[in-house]
Order: structure tokens, then sequence, then C-alpha cells
């Protein structure tokens, strides 16, 4: 870990970089430690230091959305956010919503829907739909049309993604 | 014992001869009465589970120990001759393995008309040097590090201005590909011409398209030893094996190409890619794993694109609408390289019965980016031109455009005198007409005037689409029964995402006999997988499922052979269902396993090959789209509304994922039609939009209501499932049926690609 | 990204200081930056996070002050607030109609007013444009279909942002402080065209920041709409967009502002717009005059007279919507 003093100031600040640096994120409840530039978004960190390569890398720029993954709660693009700038908070992927080898409903309704083609926006898709879904269990057809804005289909798999989407927000109430 | 037949096969508009090796039982296709388990029941994805949690592994996600990663350094300049490169200072930046570079590898011919490391570079984006570094901003940092003093040369960006005599020359011998046109001719097109009461002639243009693959293309090499492992992001594993091997001078045992999961490819990945070969010099250079995965913005330089076109069409006919003549002449923009150029004028020659047809195509070297095939190549373009037309001609002859369309209609190919196998259009037409409401929602052109003043504009558009979709040999398959009475069917396909696996589950289920849960199907490995073709021309189905289904039924020979013994059942008396063995003979049923545990580990394994094509009839793909739209005149906004879609590919396997492939064709083509362009700056031949900011795909508030039908018959002709493809059918006559849909709006006609707000506004003469 | 070292900022004062030094960036969102950066268009040495002044993340409502944004509010902050979507409904759907949920979620109310253009000439490696020191601007004789069409000089991008039209047209005021700077400003003159000695879309010079944004609160009868056009559904800049803000006494139209976006360097004010409704009874042919107005004196380049046509027709469609 770099860390140096800069000149005296009335606050003492903390330079980190250029070099490597610890970082500390909690990803699907499990706290990790990573070792990284502070020029590593959080899409490297999580695919290339922790192996999670669920959350997709196809732009890069923050254009497509298949990167997206939950910060605090929110859907974000994981790409155009720094992995240090996310030291100490909570990131939820795509990975840390089946539980004991159960699908999220979410995903159930996906497959049953058929709602992707090629699979590589899927896990993004899924969690805007997650995000939605927390936030307002009963979404209308406009709503998951704007929730899934942000997330680029290629394929084409959009009409049945929200079919799934609304499908997914019975299923979660049903079992509610 | 295999047999040797000598065949011919269509392949995107092109016919091949070529010797195919038959073996296994010709099958015939099931009777459509027939009740299947499988076939034809909406089935999931056998690979769903993998795809919604993030754990199918895409060659992307592939990560191996000691792994390096590679950059590529690519072309500024649109037409330049390398005169030095060092690479010295890269090479000294810590974490830099090695540069590679037309110095330091050997002279590899490339796509024909250029090499691996080529010393002149043709468009802006063009492989210079490639990094292999520790990480990606490592090998990002050192690509900036290298100094190449580049010769400029002169350059041109349009096709037309390129078949200039004084245009700048990508070749020695001209920038036309193959020095002339490609020409077709039938009957006599002038006399055709002088035949006609009535003679429509447009120029129209389309834009130059780029795939936008979410999984950018890319590979993973790994050597150990003498031999080559790569995953690549490929539509064709075998494609690339075979590439590699021949470029690297690699006897094909020792060449591994595995693709498991791919973020789509729409044509793209068609081919062995210059980043593969790389890959695979970089990691024998470094001793170490190398990973190249193209970013966004080269893969919108250096990936192919559907190439711009312009075309010329004449159409003339009589008074009542029969079709005299027929003419095409596209200028198609090749880019830099051009392995495969797309047929545009395949629906001028196909669509209708006209006995006088002329299609020329010019297709022309430019420096810009190569083309390469896009999902139903050249018919996209060449259907947005002739549906255009023919509705224009609807309008000069006062007719409804399905009436013209059905005066004009052809129960036998134009191209080569055979009847079609089966021939749906007939009944798409109809069967749209009805579901759209189509003689209720069109308003005639005539009424069209009154209605300038309202403030949104609603039209009505439709358009036909034909395509080969055949499939064809070669292509094979084993079926191995396990002990436990699981089944592993073992091909060398690829899913790309269409849902190969699942189709191909239910055919070898149903011919098994066996429950779906039990099949395994074990794709994309050149090591392991028997030849299968490569994933493109709406062909895996039909190509693929057919060998499949005879090594299934070969496997359930041999199976009912060792029960009948197992068992002492008289054979004839065998059934099997649910994977039980069922016989009058027998008091209850028996598993499949009960009977193969008593064969110690024996492993039954059934081998199947693809039939080749009938040749005295011709087997296509039919179908027609209708179109709503409203056009806000005060702003230029064009929305879809609703899409109807009627399409027959013959017998359907899995209507699930069938329905994903046609929704998904009809909103890439509402992309095409509406906002897709490559941007190229004029004055450098640089690309503008290489990004998804400006490079409009369409999102989740583009897509309009689609209603869709199949015609769903099997096709006995064709192979023996009676199954068609469908990846390309349903993009074929979006664009054209979205633009007659605009023109009915409006009152008049774009004839340009995309059809965007500028343009609306200009045709509305408000710019 | 080529490699920088980061600061988290502990205050305001040590923030502007750090700034001072050479090579050094403040990081908000970062939506915006880091996509610079990944296109190595800049290559600072330092980044100064200011995400944590937490301190700059409040929304505050009184009916008396009006409305006060912290700079690192973010976009989905804004177009979700209750109050903002009653009161600025302007504010809320201009934050609604920009990028996506999930940059909505990243990008802050100070990143976007002081974001750089979009123009890709700009936003490319391989053309130094004049924006970016260079000697011309690449998209006069190019390609130009996105470009200004209003008191352009020297450069021809647009002003991307979608709220600074919807807060102008609010006649909101910015707190800039800086080195030698802790004044008021309003938004409006935050905003400058790009001279030869300042390349930049705003007053901002180093080291000075937004910190907060205030919003008055509304006139009587006021109303407001933010309409804008993209080349798609969503997710696209505007070609053109519109925040007009009105107060009806009747059929008088008592006051109105009227701002574009996508049209020029600058978020565009249509003052000869809003002199011809001001004090007039409201018409259809009065919504068309200021329309035409609006666009005096455009001069489009070869790609982009459709915006010209475009932009009218959103003011006379904005203006008609509120009054009738």
């Amino acid at each position: 870990m770099v860390t140096k003093a800069a000149r005296p100031r009335k606050r003492k600040i903390v330079v980190r970089g250029p070099g490597k640096t610890s970082v500390t994120l909690i990803v699907n409840g499990e706290t990790h430690e990573v070792l990284v530039e502070p020029r590593r978004t959080l899409l490297d960190a999580l695919r290339k230091d922790l192996g999670l390569t669920g959350a997709k890398k196809a732009c890069d720029e923050g254009t497509c959305g298949a990167c997206t993954v939950l910060l605090e709660g929110k859907p974000i693009y994981a790409c155009m956010a720094l992995a240090l700038e996310c030291d100490g908070r909570t990131i939820e992927t795509i990975e840390g919503l089946a539980r004991d080898a159960k699908l999220h409903p979410i995903q159930e309704a996906f497959i049953e829907e058929d709602a992707l083609q090629c699979g590589f926006c899927t896990p993004g898709q899924i969690m805007s739909v997650k995000a939605l879904l927390d936030e307002n269990p009963h979404p209308t057809l406009e709503d998951v049309k704007r929730a899934v804005s942000g997330n680029l289909c290629r394929c084409g798999a959009y009409p049945k993604i929200f079919k799934a989407a609304l499908r997914a927000a019975e299923l979660l109430r049903s079992r509610s | 014992m295999p047999k040797v037949i000598k065949t011919k096969t269509e392949f995107e508009g092109r016919v091949l001869e070529e010797y195919v090796v038959v073996e296994g039982e010709g099958l015939s296709a099931w009777d459509a009465h027939v009740p299947l388990q499988f076939v034809g029941k909406k089935t999931t994805r056998v690979d769903g589970p993998e795809r919604v949690t993030g754990k199918a592994l895409y060659t992307f996600d592939v990560q191996l120990p000691g792994m390096l990663y590679g950059k590529i350094l690519r072309s500024p300049h649109p037409h330049a001759r390398i005169k030095s490169i060092n690479t010295q200072r890269a090479e000294q930046l810590p974490g830099v393995r090695a540069v590679l570079s037309h110095q330091n590898t050997p002279k590899i011919s490339f796509r024909r008309q250029t090499f691996l490391f080529d010393e002149v570079v043709r468009y802006v984006g063009d492989e210079v040097a490639c990094v292999i570094a520790d990480d990606e901003e490592i090998a990002q940092d050192a690509l900036e590090l290298i100094e190449v003093e580049y010769e400029i040369l002169p350059f041109v960006l349009d096709p037309e201005e390129a078949l200039q005599p004084w245009a700048p020359r990508l070749y020695p011998d001209g920038n036309l590909l193959g020095g002339q046109p490609e020409l077709y001719q039938r009957g006599d097109i002038e006399r055709g011409f002088a035949q006609a009461d009535v003679i429509v002639e447009r120029t129209f243009r389309t834009q130059c398209a780029l795939h936008n693959c979410m999984e950018p293309h890319g590979s993973v090499a790994l050597w150990e030893g003498d031999s080559l492992t790569v995953w690549d992001s490929t539509q064709h594993i075998f494609g690339v094996r075979e590439g590699l091997a021949r470029l690297l001078g690699l006897p094909l045992h020792r060449v591994r190409v595995i693709k498991k999961y791919m973020g789509g490819g729409f044509g793209s990945k068609n081919n062995l890619g210059k980043y593969t070969v790389i890959a695979a010099l970089g990691a024998k250079m470094t001793g170490r794993p190398v990973k190249i995965v193209l970013d966004r913005h080269e893969e919108n330089l250096a990936t192919g694109n559907r190439p711009a076109s312009v075309q010329h069409v004449k159409i003339g006919a009589r008074r009542d609408g029969t079709l005299t003549a027929l003419e095409l002449k596209a200028i198609v923009t090749a880019g830099a390289y051009c392995l495969w150029p797309p047929s545009l004028g395949g629906p001028a020659r196909e669509l209708y019965a006209c006995s006088n047809v002329k299609t020329e195509q010019y297709t022309v070297f430019t420096n810009t980016g190569p083309l390469s095939a896009f999902r139903a190549p050249g018919y996209v373009e060449g259907t947005f031109a002739v549906e255009s037309l023919m509705d224009e001609l609807a309008q000069e002859l006062q007719m409804d455009p399905i009436e013209l369309r059905l005066k004009n209609y052809t129960e036998i190919d134009q191209t080569t005198g055979r009847p079609y196998s089966t021939k749906g259009l007939r009944e798409a037409y109809e069967r749209g007409a009805k579901l759209f409401g189509w003689h209720e929602a069109r308003t005639p052109p005539a009424a069209l005037l009154s209605r300038r003043h309202a403030p949104k504009l609603r039209g009505v558009g439709m358009a036909s689409q034909i395509w080969s979709g055949n499939g064809m040999p070669p292509a094979y398959a084993l079926v191995k029964l396990n002990p436990d009475g699981t089944a592993t069917v073992i091909t060398g396909t690829q899913d790309i995402g269409t849902g190969t696996k699942t189709v191909l589950a239910q055919i070898a289920a149903e011919e098994l006999g066996f429950p779906i849960e039990k099949i395994a199907i074990e794709i994309g490995d050149t090591q392991l997988g028997l030849y299968a073709p490569l994933s493109a021309g709406s062909m895996t189905v039909a190509s693929v499922g057919p060998a499949v289904r005879v090594a299934a039924h070969e496997a359930r020979q041999q199976l009912l052979d060792v029960a009948a013994q197992v068992l002492e059942v008289p054979r004839d008396s065998l059934t099997i269902a649910d994977g039980l063995f069922r016989s009058p003979a027998l008091q209850k049923p028996v598993a499949v396993h009960e009977v193969l545990k008593n064969l110690e580990n024996f492993m039954i394994i059934g081998r199947g090959a693809r039939e080749p094509n009938p040749e005295d009839v011709a087997v296509n793909t039919f179908g027609a789209q209708f179109a709503e739209v409203t056009v806000d005149v005060e702003t230029g906004e064009v929305k879809v509304e609703r899409i109807v879609a009627v399409h027959d590919s013959g017998r359907v396997i899995n209507p699930l994922t069938l329905s994903s492939q046609i929704e998904g064709g009809i909103i890439q083509g509402l992309g095409y039609a509406l906002y897709e362009q490559r941007v190229v700056d004029r004055n450098t031949g640089i690309v503008l939009n290489d990004n998804l900011e400006n490079y409009k795909l369409p999102t989740a508030l583009d897509i309009p209501e689609i209603v869709f039908e199949m015609i769903d018959r099997p096709d006995f002709r064709a192979n023996n499932l009676g199954a068609k493809g469908v990846g390309e059918p349903p993009i074929i006559p979006t664009a054209a049926a979205i633009a007659n849909a605009v023109a009915n709006a409006l009152g008049v006609r774009i004839y340009e690609l995309p059809i965007t707000r500028e343009k609306i506004l200009k045709a509305l003469g408000k710019v | 990204m080529r490699s920088f070292e980061h600061v988290n900022a502990p205050d305001i004062k040590t923030a502007i200081a750090l700034l001072r030094e050479p090579a050094t960036e403040a990081i908000a969102g970062g939506t915006d930056l880091l996509g610079e950066l990944k296109a190595r268009l800049r290559s600072p040495r330092r980044l100064v996070n200011l995400k944590t002044l937490s301190n700059l993340r409040e929304i505050r409502y009184s009916p008396k002050a009006g409305l006060r944004l912290g700079a690192l509010v973010t976009l989905a902050e804004i177009e979700r607030h209750p109050i903002i979507r009653e009161r600025f409904s302007i504010l809320a759907q201009a934050a609604a109609s920009a990028a996506t949920p999930q940059l909505r979620n990243m990008g802050t109310l100070g990143g976007n007013l002081c974001q750089k253009p979009r123009c890709w000439y700009y936003r490319h490696r391989l053309f130094h444009c004049w924006l970016k020191g260079g000697d011309r601007c690449f998209a006069e004789d190019g390609e130009n279909k996105y470009h200004a069409i209003l008191g352009a000089d020297r450069c021809h991008a647009v002003h991307p942002s979608d709220l600074a039209p919807a807060l102008i047209a609010l006649e909101a005021t910015v707190r800039v402080v800086g080195p030698d700077l802790d004044g008021e400003i309003s938004l409006a003159e935050l905003y400058t065209k790009p001279t030869e000695s300042h390349r930049r879309m705003t007053m901002l010079g180093p080291g000075e920041l937004i910190i907060e944004v205030r919003v008055p609160p509304p006139k009587k009868n006021a109303r407001g709409v933010y309409l804008k056009a993209m080349e798609r559904g969503s997710w696209s800049f505007a070609l053109v967009s519109v925040a007009v803000q009105m107060s009806l006494e009747g059929k008088r139209i008592a006051d109105a502002r009227i701002v574009l976006g996508g049209v020029s360097t600058i978020p565009w004010r249509a003052k000869g717009s809003e002199s011809i409704l001001i004090g007039q009874e409201f018409s259809m042919e009065l919504a068309e005059r200021a329309a035409e107005a609006a666009i005096a004196g455009a001069q489009p380049l070869r790609d982009n007279a459709y915006k010209v046509s475009l932009a009218k027709s959103l003011v006379k469609e904005a203006v008609g919507s509120l009054a009738s």
C-alpha cells in the first residue's frame, strides 16, 4: 500500500496510489480485501481480483448496462465506478442472487419466459429488475421498461424481459 | 459404411458443389399427425440456470493461471505504409512481456488481401502491433509508447468515388472486387421493360450497420507443449481450428478450439480473427496463456459490418400488375478487405415470378472497416429496396400492396426452375393481414393528403421475406448412452445464443424416448465434437438437428437390440418412452438403466450424419411482416407501434426459443430501419461513433408490440425433421415494412435508411 | 485509464487547495470524468474525490427560501424527490430524461452541470480539436448532425446537460467556491462560450467548484415543461431540448422563461421568445411567433439544419402545452 502524507496541511489527507492499495469490498455479504491501483474499476476488481465474472464487460464506458451491480442497493454501472471509491461499501452481484443452490424468482422467471438469448446482458438485466422489485413490488409494464432502459440487449429479448420482470414480481408477491 | 455423395448446397444466396459423406439410416420427418413428446413443445433452455446465475463461462470470462493480456495498436490513418516501428520504449515498461509486429512475427497471409501484420494499413483500425502485458491497463500504457512512422497514402471512403478511374487504389488491380461486377441475368431485360405499361425506378441507399454483439470478439490462447488450445468467441470452432492450423503450420490434432458460451455473433464471428492468431503467437512467445478481447471501439472498427449500399432498382409491370422486368444494380462497400460479399440481388431474383431479371453487384474496396456477414447479409438491404419499390408500383397501379405481390406469386424458384418444397408465403400474407387488420388499417394513398394537418400521422406497411435456411451437410453427431440411462449428445456445433443446445436435446429426447433431463449436450469443442458447420445462414437446426436425430436413432436401435436380448422379449415388441421399455411381453415397464446395468459399462454409441439436400426442389423459408407507425410531423419522430409477423420455416421444434429469435430479429430490423448507422468522418476516415453512445441500438423504450405466428408445417423434403432455419428470416422484411408504413403515413417516401427525424423533416419540407 | 493518485477530500477547503495543484481533477459521480480518462483524453496525476463531502448531499426546501440542492445530490434523487416533482417539475422531468437509471444513481448535480461536451471529435483521442487546445473545430466541415446551430464560434459542440436548461428556466443560482472565490451567481452566468484563452464551457477555473444550487420558490401560477427530442426512446443526449417555465394569469402570460439545450455551446436562453410572450394573451399564433424567435439568428451547419425546425417545434409545443 502506497500511502504518504502530502504537504503539511490543516487536515491530514491520505493519498493512495498510483500503485496498488488495499480496498475492502463487501460483495454478496462477504468481505473481501483486494489490492488494486486507484485506476481499477469496480468491474475489473470484481472480475479479475475476485473472479466474479457474472457482471459482464461489454463496453467498459457506461453505455450498455452489462456490468450492472447494486451498490448499497442501487443499480450502477460497475465499469464507471472506481473500486477504491467502493471501499467498505456493500455490493450485490448476480452471483449473490441464488441462495442454497436455489434460483431467485427473477432468475426462474427469466428462464420460464426465455428472457435471454446469448445471455451476456442477462446478469445486468436481472440486477436492474432486482433493484426495481426490491423497491416496488407492484411494478407496471412502464415501470419495468424504465427500470431496464439502461440495459441494452442486442439479441432483442426485451419483450420477454418485460414479461419475466412482471412474472417475477408476481412470484415474489405470492411467496412473501 | 459411409456413403460419399456429390451434392449442390446453397449458402446465403450462393451455390456450392461439394462431396458429403453420409452415414446412418435415412429417416423421414415425423408425420404432422404423429404425437410428439418434445419436438414442437415449448421448452425452456437446458442451460438457462447457468445463463441467469452468471455461471456461464464466456470466452471473456476465461481466466487462466499466469494469464497475460494483449492489446492491439491500430492504425490512426485510413491508408498508409508503415515505414518503421520502434517498440523499445514499450518493451521496457514494467509488466510488458512482448510486443508483436511485422518485425518479429512470420508474414502470415490473411483474408487473401492482407497479412497478419501488414506493412500497409488500409483503414483506421487496421492492426499494426500488439502488446502482451500483465494487465490490460499496462498493455494500454505500452501502446502509447510504440512509435510508428507512417508514409501517408491517399485514401477513398465512398464506394462510388472508389470506382472512378482517378480514385486512390487499395490494391494494384483496382478497387472493384473480382475486377468486374457480379452479373445475373435471366430472360431479356430490355424486352421486359419494353413490354411494361408502367415502369418505376428509384435509387435506394442503406447505411453501414455494426453488429455490436454484447460480448466482444476475443480469444484466450494456451500452449501445452506443441498443442494449442484456444477459447474463442466464434460461430465456427472448426473453421477457427482449420485456420489456426493452416496459418501456424500445425497439424489439426494439435489445435483445440473451445467455445462454450457466446455473447452474440450475428455473422461477425463466422471467421478466424487476427486477434486469435496474435493471441496464439503471443502465448508462444511469452510461454504463458494470453487473452485478447477487443474493446467496444475495436469491436466497431475491425470486426465487420453490414456494408452500406446504393441500389438502383427498376421494375416494369403490365397494368394488371404482372411484372415484366426487374433490374437491380447494387454498389456495396466492401471496406478494406472482403472474404464473402453479401448478395444484395437475392430478393430481386427470387421473390417474384418474373422472366426478365438482371442483377448486377459492384463490391468495392474503400479505406473503411471491412464488411462481414450480418444476419441475412444482402437480403435485408435488397429487400428494403425491392419491397419499397413494389409498394411504389402498387401505388402507381392503384393496387393493394398484397394484391400486387400475390399477382406475381411463384411456386417455382425463379433462379433454378425447381418447385419449392413448401412455400407458406401466401398463407403468411393472408394470416398476417388478418392478424394485423390490414384492410381496415390501411389508408389508401388518395386519402393521405387530407391528413396533412394532423399532428401525428399513422401509416401501415408490409413486406415479404425469402431466405434459404435449408441447412446442409456436412454435419455429424454422436449419441452416447450411459449405463445409468442418460445420454450425451456430442457434436461440434455451437450455441451462439439461439438455443441450439435445447433444440438438440429435444430432438435426441424425442428419438430416444428419454426424458429431456436425461440428455446432456456437449458442443463447442473441436477435440471432442464431430464436425458441424458454422452457426450462420440459419442452418444450425436444419443441419445439425438431422444428424443428431440419426445418431439418436442409431443408438436407439442398438439399445433395442441389447434390451431384447437382456429382457428376452421379441425386439419388435419393444418400445421406449419416458426412459422405460414397454412390451406386451413384459409384465411392467423396465427402466433403460435396468437393462444397461447388466452390461458392465457397455456404452452404446450412435452415429449420425446430415443427409444431402434434395436436388429436385428448392428449400426456402418465407414470411411477411406488417408494421404500423406514427410520425410526429412537428418533430419528425417515428414510433413503431406494432409489428405483425407470420413466417414459414417448416416445423417448429421449440416455440419458446423460436419466439425469441423472431422478436429479436424484428427488433434488430427496427434498429436498422430507424436508428443505427456508422458515421465516418469524411475528412479523416475515422469512425466517430464506434461506441454504444452514438451508435444507437434500440432500448427497452423503443420496443413495439410484436405479434407473430408461424405457419408451422413440416417440410418433408427439407430434412428428417421437416424444420428449417429461423435465425435470419425475421430481420429481413422489418426495415422494408417500416419504410413502407412511413411512406404510407407521410404520403412521401424516404429512400434511405435509417429513417431519422432529419429525413422525415426534410421529406415534409421542414428543413 | 492512465494511472493516478487518489485522495478523498476531507472538507471543501482542503478540496479546493488540492484542486489548485497542477494535473489534479475532481471526481464526484465519475460518469463523465471516467469516460474521458478511459479514452485517455486527459491524464491527471491525481483525482480528488468529492463524494466524501457528505454535507453536499442534502436537498432542502422551504416555501420562503425555495430549493437548495447540494452539488452531490444525484440525478436519481432529484428525479424522485416529491417536492421537486410537485413544485419544480421541469427539473424532475429533465433529470428523468437524462441517461439511464444506473447513471442517474451515480451522476451528481454538480457533475451534470459541469460536464464536458459529447462532441464526437472532442471525445475522440485522434482529434486534437480546438476545445482541447488544438487549432480547429473538426465539426465545422466534418460530421455535424449533433452540433450547434446558435451562437457557436470556434467550437461547435453543444452543451449536453439536461438539468441546466431546466434550472436556468427556474432562475437557479449556484454557489461557487474557489481559492479566491465564494459567491453566488446565476446558473446562466456559469456558462460561457469558450474563448481563445478560456477553452471551457463554464467560467470555472482550477480549484473552483459548484457546491450548491439554489432555486427560488416558484412564482404564482407557474407551470413548466421540459421537452427533449432524442434519436431513440431513451438513453440519448438531446438533439434539442427545451425547458419552459411560465406563469399565467388567466390567458395572459405573466412571465416566461425559455431555455434550449442541444443547440449551442451553452444552454441557450431564448429571450426573444420570452419577450414576445410576456404580457400577451396566449394564442397558438403567439406560440408560433415565440418559436420563430427562438431560432432567430440560427446558423446551421451542413447536417444539422433539422435542429432549427426541431427547436421551433419543441418551443411551440411546450408553450402550447402550458397555456392550454
